[in-house]
């Protein structure tokens, strides 16, 4: 390989994971060396007993008298057809439980990393492409083991073992046959993966660009339809499926030709095994029946070699998943200060603040300052796009300022502990996001140990008591992806709920009544407002109304408007750009 | 084109274009198996002369040597059934998804209202890659298991007609393997597939919500709850796989008890313990074949059980893919009659309606005269998309007659303007290839966005896009008129423009909409915002299928 320190660099992370499952690979590899092993035993010692009774037989033919045992070799026959069956299911068996593990830590793993992101990260991604390309990457990653390391490792000890094995009879034989193998093992690993490596690395890139582009398309049709640029746009798409098909092309044929390699070198391996024994035979240095077991052997060992060269052909694929994987675990934000933060209502700052998305061309923020007082309650409005998410983020230690300072309590964000942070400042985003789980569960985000009667009291006040108790599963009731078995108003009232369960000194609030009919927000207005008391709150809204239902506004301010800055923030996780 | 009735025909129909290669795959195949098949054959020989014969290995080498070029053969012809497969596997995928692209094409913009623009893009990418196992790998194999074992039975029964019993025996159970396999494969590729998209819905649930985790402080429960989800779904899997994985084991199994019986068998024939049938003709030889050629009997079966879940997702992606198919447009293809009178659109009394809603548009007359702007409004899913769909002409009505000006060009402008990964310029020309770069210019300054061009720093260059920057809301809306402007169209349909843009922005679009109009061009406007409406020279409203006037108010 090209770079191999900066392969094993890359792969590093993943093998150490492995590791950690030792015991267990390596069992599944002794399984599958086991079916190896008699798969080439049965084939070695049946070729054994052939001659060895072709051979008796003519000496009995011929008057002469022999002895030979049938029932040892018979019983061995029968004893390695079926370990071989046994073997070989026990080890699919293992292994696919093993990979299931392995996915498990994998995942587990990603989501640490994931849920160690600065907002900022989070927000450039757009979310369902994004993740079907993490969770694909995940999956490629899982054959790291089953397809890569294990059978490479079991093919090269089989390769030794059975030189070795041949050395006895014949030193030349032993020698040969290692060395062909021995090279071939490494064509078929080594060359196969450092040959397909650029194309296999480009796949899953390709893929993704197919689809990216289509779905553009699709969703422009309109317009390329009525500009009668669809003949054009079909050309781009063919454009991308050639230099896909193009790579696929080129893998098939590298792997076609590992295939065609790893046949012809156990071909040649038998072949010459057999040349050699026979002049170890004709030496007298081994008897007839062990000369025909020596070719045979060897020719087992197409078993061992024959799925490596598609594998390996593939290794880019891998590799380039776990560089992306990489790339996001070196994303990953500091670990934030360790200060803790006085109880109560704190005072929250932000003096002379920039900030810049990397792709946007102007800040969001430039030169902007606020200060909440211990127990006031401001709401700043300004239109979408104007940086209210933004600033909760930034108010959330989600996202560190690019210049000035946010603090709270007197200390700046970033040095308070991210636990502190989550326990002191809650914050009811925009967009509503519930997990697929049930109905308490998502309460207990707000409070992880709270019962039953404390989940009612909250429903209770947002009005969703008595839909609650008439649903059949209570508060078992799962609410579906993204709480999509709500309604858009229902899923906000639990969000609220959830929120009613903390205890915080600082309540953030983007549109608290969005969705709810005025009505309805004005019965939880005077609610809201007693659960408020004593805290501070940041109000955003898009518009600034005076007729607000929002309960006890102090001061209102305002965002400079979208048209002013020119370009904003591609849409994130902390907007609604998310929801699809 | 003939409408695939089901998954299995079409896709038995698209692999009958491909069969010369495919048949030329298991050509190679077949090659390669009488290749392996005549060293085998090479190897008893060379075996028999050597212990029974007392030849020295020198005087064999001519043997050696023909094995060495069988070698080189059976190789080559391997090569060549995998780059043939390839080559026909690539050309299938490339028809199908030619064959999709066309069908998502005549169904128009309408049509594919119904379907998320991302599960359509997963069945013409993803679906249409999952057949290339299939085609590749599971289609040639089907004929080589059949073939093979017959040629390798012909072979063995020659040298010994009980030899050949024993693998015969086992004949009867390989249908039997191959209905449990297949059963098997394609159980379990289901269930698998439902339970991994379970998974994985469940992980990305969980990574979608992560801000919303962090905020409360739960990342590290979360963390452990995916590991358990995870582990969760081992343990539930492993039960199926347990009885999946044992119909291939019985095959393994046959395959295995096979060649032991054919090795005791000749084992004992040749030491004349078996008196019976044509056990006294053994010989070496034949029995040293015999038994190398009973792992080989099984060999393209235990190929054909391995690509067997080729089969099972190709199928299960067929079946998408041939549903997609099945969806009838809802329009002709054949122009609509021209105009009797100068207006550039007439409608009399035509009808529209949608599957779920019903009735849309009922007996609607307009006639659309050159120049005007008219501006149709009514509350949500009164059908203004509707009927501006049906003056694009990406749907018919279905009763009622539609005239249209000859050779009318229309532009069409919606709240979500098309952006494609590319410079600005890519964009802009998608409405006129051949614009200069004068032009491209003039139409942005046109469109209201002279003074962002100007800030930029690589001009008509910038990359938009994921990758590139960002345009907000009312920047991509006017992007998408100066589209209009650099189209010759001289009619312009605007559904909801200014829809999801502040007062400001609204402002903006609105001037350069009168610009347009300026240009002699005919705009038609669906909105229910009152700023576009305002500047219309008519306003109607849709009011149960039928336009009104508004009367000025």
């Amino acid at each position: 390989m090209a770079e191999p320190r900066g392969t094993f660099a890359t792969l590093a992370p993943w093998l150490r994971l492995l590791g950690r499952r030792r015991n267990r690979l390596l069992a599944g590899a002794g399984l599958m060396a086991l079916a190896l092993a008699s798969a080439l035993g049965l084939l070695a010692l049946s070729g054994w007993f052939i001659a060895a009774t072709g051979l008796a037989g003519i000496a009995l033919a011929a008057g002469g008298a022999m002895t030979l045992d049938v029932y040892v070799p018979g019983g061995g026959i029968r004893g390695f057809a079926v370990t071989r069956t046994a073997a070989r299911y026990a080890e699919r068996l293992y292994n696919h439980d093993t990979v299931l593990r392995l996915l498990a830590d994998l995942r587990g793993r990603m989501f640490a990393v994931l849920a160690g992101l600065d907002g900022q990260t989070l927000s450039r991604r757009r979310a369902s492409d994004w993740l079907n390309r993490l969770t694909a990457d995940i999956d490629t990653l899982d054959s790291l083991f089953l397809r890569l390391l294990a059978p490479a490792a079991v093919a090269l000890l089989a390769i030794l073992a059975l030189a070795g094995g041949l050395a006895i009879g014949s030193p030349a034989a032993g020698l040969t046959v290692g060395g062909l193998l021995g090279a071939a093992w490494a064509w078929l690993t080594l060359g196969q993966a450092r040959l397909g490596l650029a194309a296999s690395r480009r796949r899953v890139d390709e893929l993704e660009r197919l689809r990216g582009r289509l779905i553009e398309q699709l969703q422009g049709l309109a317009e390329l339809e009525a500009y009668g640029g669809l003949a054009a746009a079909r050309r781009r798409l063919e454009a991308i499926e050639e230099a896909l098909y193009a790579d696929q092309r080129r893998l098939g044929h590298f792997a076609a030709l590992g295939t065609a390699l790893a046949g012809l070198a156990v071909g040649l391996g038998w072949l010459s095994a057999l040349w050699l024994a026979a002049l170890a035979w004709q030496a007298g240095a081994v008897s007839g029946p062990v000369m025909v077991m020596m070719p045979l052997a060897v020719m087992a060992m197409s078993e061992a070699l024959g799925a490596l060269p598609m594998a390996f052909t593939q290794f880019g694929a891998t590799l380039a998943a776990a560089e992306r994987l990489n790339t996001l675990d070196g994303a990953r934000r500091d670990a934030g200060g360790a200060a803790s933060l006085p109880a109560g209502a704190p005072r929250l700052v932000v003096e002379d603040l920039s900030l810049r998305y990397p792709e946007a061309l102007t800040a969001v923020f430039d030169g902007f300052s606020l200060t909440l007082a211990p127990g006031e309650r401001l709401a700043v409005h300004g239109v979408s796009g104007s940086g209210k998410s933004s600033l909760a983020a930034l108010a959330t230690g989600q996202l560190a300022p690019g210049r000035g300072v946010v603090s709270l309590a007197g200390l700046p964000i970033e040095a308070i502990a991210p636990e502190a942070l989550a326990e002191h400042v809650a914050c009811l985003t925009q967009h509503t996001e519930l997990f697929d789980d049930s109905l308490a569960a998502n309460l207990r985000l707000g409070a992880p140990g709270a019962d039953d009667a404390r989940l009612w009291a909250v429903l209770e006040i947002v009005e969703l008591g008595d839909w609650a108790e008439a649903l059949p599963g209570g508060l078992a009731t799962r609410v579906g992806e993204g709480g999509r078995r709500l309604s858009g108003g229902q899923a906000r009232r639990v969000a609220l709920a959830r929120l009613l369960l903390r205890d915080p000194g600082l309540v953030i609030l983007d549109e608290p009544f969005a969705g709810l009919d005025s009505a309805l927000a004005g019965r939880l207005a005077p609610r809201l407002d007693a659960w408020l008391e004593g805290r501070s709150v940041l109000y955003l809204v898009h518009e600034r109304a005076e007729q607000t239902a929002l309960p006890g506004v102090d001061r209102w301010q305002s965002l400079a408007s979208e048209e002013a800055k020119g370009f904003v923030a591609p849409s994130g996780i902390f907007q609604d750009g998310a929801r699809h | 084109m003939t409408q695939p009735s089901t998954s299995r025909a079409w896709l038995a129909g698209l692999a009958r274009a491909e069969r010369g290669r495919l048949g030329l795959a298991v050509g190679c195949g077949l090659i390669a198996g009488i290749a392996s098949v005549a060293q085998l054959t090479l190897l008893a020989w060379l075996v028999a002369s050597l212990l029974v014969e007392s030849r020295t290995p020198t005087t064999l080498l001519p043997a050696f040597a023909l094995l060495v070029a069988l070698m080189g053969l059976r190789a080559l012809a391997q090569w060549g059934q995998d780059a043939l497969g390839l080559a026909a596997s690539l050309r299938l995928r490339r028809r199908a998804r030619g064959e999709l692209l066309d069908h998502l094409t005549r169904l128009g913009p309408v049509g594919l209202t119904a379907h998320h623009s991302a599960s359509l893009a997963h069945r013409v990418v993803d679906q249409v890659e999952s057949l290339d196992g299939y085609v590749a790998r599971f289609l040639p194999q089907r004929y080589l298991a059949l073939l093979m074992p017959l040629v390798i039975l012909a072979l063995v029964a020659w040298l010994d007609w009980l030899a050949a019993l024993f693998l015969l025996l086992s004949a009867p159970l390989i249908p039997l393997f191959m209905a449990l396999v297949g059963m098997g494969a394609e159980r379990l590729n289901e269930e698998q597939f439902d339970a991994v998209a379970r998974l994985s819905r469940h992980f990305i649930d969980r990574v979608r919500g992560i801000t919303t985790l962090q905020l409360f402080g739960r990342s590290a429960a979360a963390t452990e709850e995916v590991h358990a989800a995870a582990d969760d779904y081992r343990r539930r899997t492993l039960r199926p796989l347990r009885l999946a994985f044992l119909s291939s084991a019985v095959l393994e199994f046959f395959a295995a008890v096979s060649i032991a019986m054919v090795a005791i068998y000749v084992g004992f024939g040749l030491l004349g313990y078996v008196t019976y049938g044509p056990a006294e003709q053994l010989t070496l030889f034949s029995g040293l074949l015999a038994l190398l050629l009973a792992p080989e009997f099984f060999q393209p079966l235990r190929s054909l059980a391995q690509h067997y879940h080729d089969r099972a997702s190709a199928l299960g992606a067929a079946e998408g893919m041939v549903a997609l198919l099945d969806e009838a447009p809802r329009r002709g293809f054949e122009p609509a009659a021209p105009c009797e009178s100068p207006a550039l659109v007439e409608l009399a009394a035509v009808t529209v309606s949608h599957p779920e809603r019903g009735g849309v548009l009922k007996a609607l007359s307009l006639s659309l005269a050159a120049g005007e702007i008219l501006a149709v409004s009514g509350p949500s899913g009164a059908g203004k998309s509707t009927l501006l769909q049906l003056l694009a002409g990406f749907l018919d009505p279905e009763a009622g007659d539609m005239r249209r000006q000859a050779g009318l060009e229309v532009a069409w402008m919606d709240q979500r303007p098309l952006l494609i990964h590319g410079s600005l310029a890519d964009n802009l020309r998608l409405a006129a290839p051949d614009a200069d770069e004068p032009a491209l210019r003039r139409a942005l300054s046109a469109a209201g966005l002279g003074a962002l061009m100007s800030a930029l720093p690589e001009g008509l260059e910038t990359r938009l896009g994921e990758r590139g920057v960002g345009l907000s809301g009312g920047q991509a809306q006017r992007l998408a008129l100066a589209r209009v402007f650099l189209s010759e169209a001289r009619l312009v349909l605007l559904d909801e423009p200014t829809e999801s843009l502040d007062v400001d922005s609204e402002a903006s679009v609105i001037e350069a909409l009168m610009a347009l109009a300026a240009e002699g061009r005919s705009l038609v406007i669906a909105s229910h915002r009152a700023a576009p409406l305002a500047c219309a020279d008519r306003r109607l409203t849709l009011r149960d299928g039928r336009l009104e006037a508004v009367n000025h108010g």
